[in-house]
């Protein structure tokens, strides 16, 4: 039912279609292999874990324009409203949203002199209440929160304490437990430890420091302009956007409040360029392997036309309906398996073009492995379709077409 | 060898029905050398066809070589023609892409024959037509009369106990069809029965034994021996 070599030779002998067919074979491989490893990079940016509740969690803007307002006693006032509101659980102010694109970073020093003490790497630099733990609904694994009665209202205060991301902890003492150390900004701020939380995402998607993160004990409470966090059943967070407004409105009517914004959403839109780009990359996969199964397809179907004589002529030889099928199988599997060579090696010099070019990760061979194999199984569909009809050819075609 | 009984065959397309075999009877005994001739229409390649197990029939019964093939599934059939049946036709059907030595492997490979013993048909086939020296060539740089003995090398690689041929000097001048008929003559002497159907009278009178269908039937002139246009004579 399958043989090579004579199909090879007939191959050889007939050039240009399956030459065409080839280089078609050998860019789809090269183009599928590396577009799939890209949407597959993406895809696994988009499902790392944010450490985040974050369709539980609410965002919001408030912009406090009136003249008189005493400033820190507006937020204590806000914060306490917010959190006898119905349904919401837990309610912070920060100075930065996760996942949004935008925040705020910094570094500590492992002692007071900075001219010898070494820094960590950037964090992103979390600053709100005793509540931002219980908002976000990370974790804490190691050590504990702070207190309300820990707060301090501005950066330069002392008895800062912080929580880190498990990752930075690890990053920075290694083997040794984070709680209870001591790190500094500057020589003066000193910061202790007091726990770590498993995951926290920062604000920056792309960054390759995005799991490190830090929350430190500062309720910001100087500035007109406030963001806030607040935490409720994903059910009631729609509900959310008017009756925050309203009930803080109703406290005070001189502010500006906006921007509401579940952080599910904030990552949305952060992440919304991988997404466009993995379904560009995803319709370009389609479209290449339906092209090359019609171009399969078309090309066997253009060969049974210019062959009927002699397929009724191989019936007539003693060809079973199957070895006709299998004929059509084999050319083709030769043209896919050459193809899928040559398609192969072409994929991993282009990925490691865009390796140095958009410093991706280089693919492994796995990836042209799987597509070569892919459009093995494509071939054999595309190509049985049109075969099986090739073997109803009868032998009797041999006597009758001259 | 071959006995057909009242075989009837019957095409059928959306509009008419034509009637190509009518109680066709004919015996044809081992080693026979038996030339068709008649009208065109009149069902020649019908009848030839059906004894090559090419296409099916509608009613009679068909024997081959001691065995009934008339209700014979498709494989059953490729099987039979394998390995009994040679095929030679008016236009060659040569694979235009293998070279000769592959077109004579042809029928070896679905025979399932290994390379070894495929090799030694291929040569010897060629050999016996004369061509053992072109088999890397390809058809198309032949003669029409050498690529018809091409096809009669094929035909013979795999030792049939048949030779079945439908005009192959009908494209041929004079000369190349001599050729080609005292190639058919040597084959027949070795034991081979021939069938041949001719348009040429000069070629149908060499054989042994000449039938006549007209119309779908057969007229048997058994053991012609020359002379004039043979007359229709009705079985
Ligand atoms: N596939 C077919 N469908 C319908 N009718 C057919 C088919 N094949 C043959 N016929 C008809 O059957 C009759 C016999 O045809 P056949 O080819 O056997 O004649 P022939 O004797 O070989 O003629 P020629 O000398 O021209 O080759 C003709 O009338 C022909 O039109
Ligand atoms: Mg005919």
């Amino acid at each position: 039912m399958f043989t090579i070599k004579p199909v090879l030779s007939s191959l050889m002998r007939s050039r240009t279609g399956p030459l065409l067919l080839l280089l078609q074979i050998v860019l789809s491989v090269a183009i599928v292999a590396n577009a799939g490893f890209i949407i597959q990079e993406r895809l696994a940016l988009m499902q790392r874990s944010s450490g985040i509740a974050e369709q539980s969690v609410l965002s919001f803007s408030l912009y406090n324009f009136g003249e008189k307002v005493n400033l820190p006693q507006q937020l204590k006032r806000d914060l306490e409203i917010l959190r006898n509101i119905p349904g919401i659980k837990a309610a912070t102010s920060t100075n930065m949203l996760p996942l949004s694109g935008s925040g705020w970073s910094d570094r500590f020093i492992d002692g007071p002199d900075p001219e010898t003490a070494k820094s960590t790497p950037g964090f992103a630099w979390y600053l709100g209440g005793e509540q931002m733990v219980d908002t976000l609904g990370v974790n804490v694994i190691e050590g504990r929160n702070f207190r309300a009665d820990e707060l301090n209202h501005s950066i330069t205060d002392s008895g800062m304490k912080a929580l880190m991301s498990a990752p930075l902890a690890k990053e920075v003492f290694g083997e040794e437990s984070a709680v209870g150390q001591i790190m500094y900004q500057g020589s003066d701020n000193q910061i202790e430890i007091i726990g770590v939380v498993e995951v926290l995402q920062g604000a920056w998607v792309d960054s390759d420091q995005f799991d490190y993160s830090v929350i430190q004990n500062i309720e910001l409470n100087e500035n007109r302009s406030n963001q806030f966090m607040v935490r409720a059943d994903r059910r009631d967070v729609p509900a959310l956007e008017e009756t925050i407004k309203q009930a803080l409105r109703a406290e005070n009517p001189d502010r500006v409040i906006r921007n509401f914004n579940t952080l599910r959403e904030l990552k949305d839109m952060s992440y919304a360029f991988h997404a466009v780009m993995a379904g560009m990359l995803s319709i370009m996969i389609i479209l290449l392997l339906v092209i090359t199964s019609l171009g399969l397809s078309g090309m066997v179907m253009f060969n049974i036309q210019r062959r009927t004589k002699q397929i009724g002529t191989r019936r007539a030889l003693g060809a079973r309906k199957r070895d006709i099928v299998g004929m059509f199988l084999v050319e083709n599997w030769l043209i896919c398996f050459s193809g899928g060579l040559l398609g192969g090696l072409l994929a991993m010099e282009l990925g490691s073009q865009l390796m140095t070019l958009f410093s991706l990760p280089m693919m492994g061979w796995q990836w042209p492995a799987m597509t070569v194999a892919g459009l093995l199984v494509i071939t054999t569909v595309a190509v049985l379709l049109p075969a099986r009809k090739a073997a109803l050819i009868s032998p009797a075609i041999a006597t009758r077409t001259v | 060898m071959l006995s057909m009984k009242k075989i009837n065959k019957v095409f059928k397309t959306d509009l008419v029905e034509t009637h190509a075999l009518r109680d066709f009877d004919l015996q044809v005994e081992e080693g026979e050398f038996v030339a068709v001739t008649g009208p065109s229409g009149s069902g020649k390649t019908t009848f030839l066809n059906i004894a090559g197990l090419l296409e099916g029939f509608t009613q009679g019964e068909y024997t081959l070589d001691g065995v009934n093939v008339s209700r014979l599934n498709d494989n059953q059939a490729a099987r039979i023609r394998n390995e009994k049946i040679g095929f030679i036709f008016q236009g060659f059907n040569l694979i235009p892409d293998l070279n000769l030595a592959e077109n004579v492997e042809v029928p070896l490979r679905y025979r399932g024959f290994n390379s070894a013993e495929r090799k030694r048909r291929v040569e010897q086939a060629l050999e016996q037509v004369g061509l053992g020296a072109r088999m890397k060539h390809l058809p198309s740089q032949l003669s029409g009369g050498q690529q018809q003995r091409v096809a009669i090398a094929r035909a013979l690689a795999g030792e049939p106990r048949f030779l079945l041929a439908d005009e192959p000097t009908g494209n041929l001048d004079s000369l190349m069809a001599r050729q080609v008929m005292e190639l058919l003559e040597e084959i027949n002497r070795n034991g081979t029965t021939i069938i041949m159907v001719t348009h040429d009278p000069e070629l149908a009178r060499r054989a042994q034994r000449n039938i006549q269908i007209v119309d779908g039937q057969v007229c048997d002139f058994t053991l012609y021996q020359g002379g004039d246009e043979p007359q229709a004579a009705r079985a």
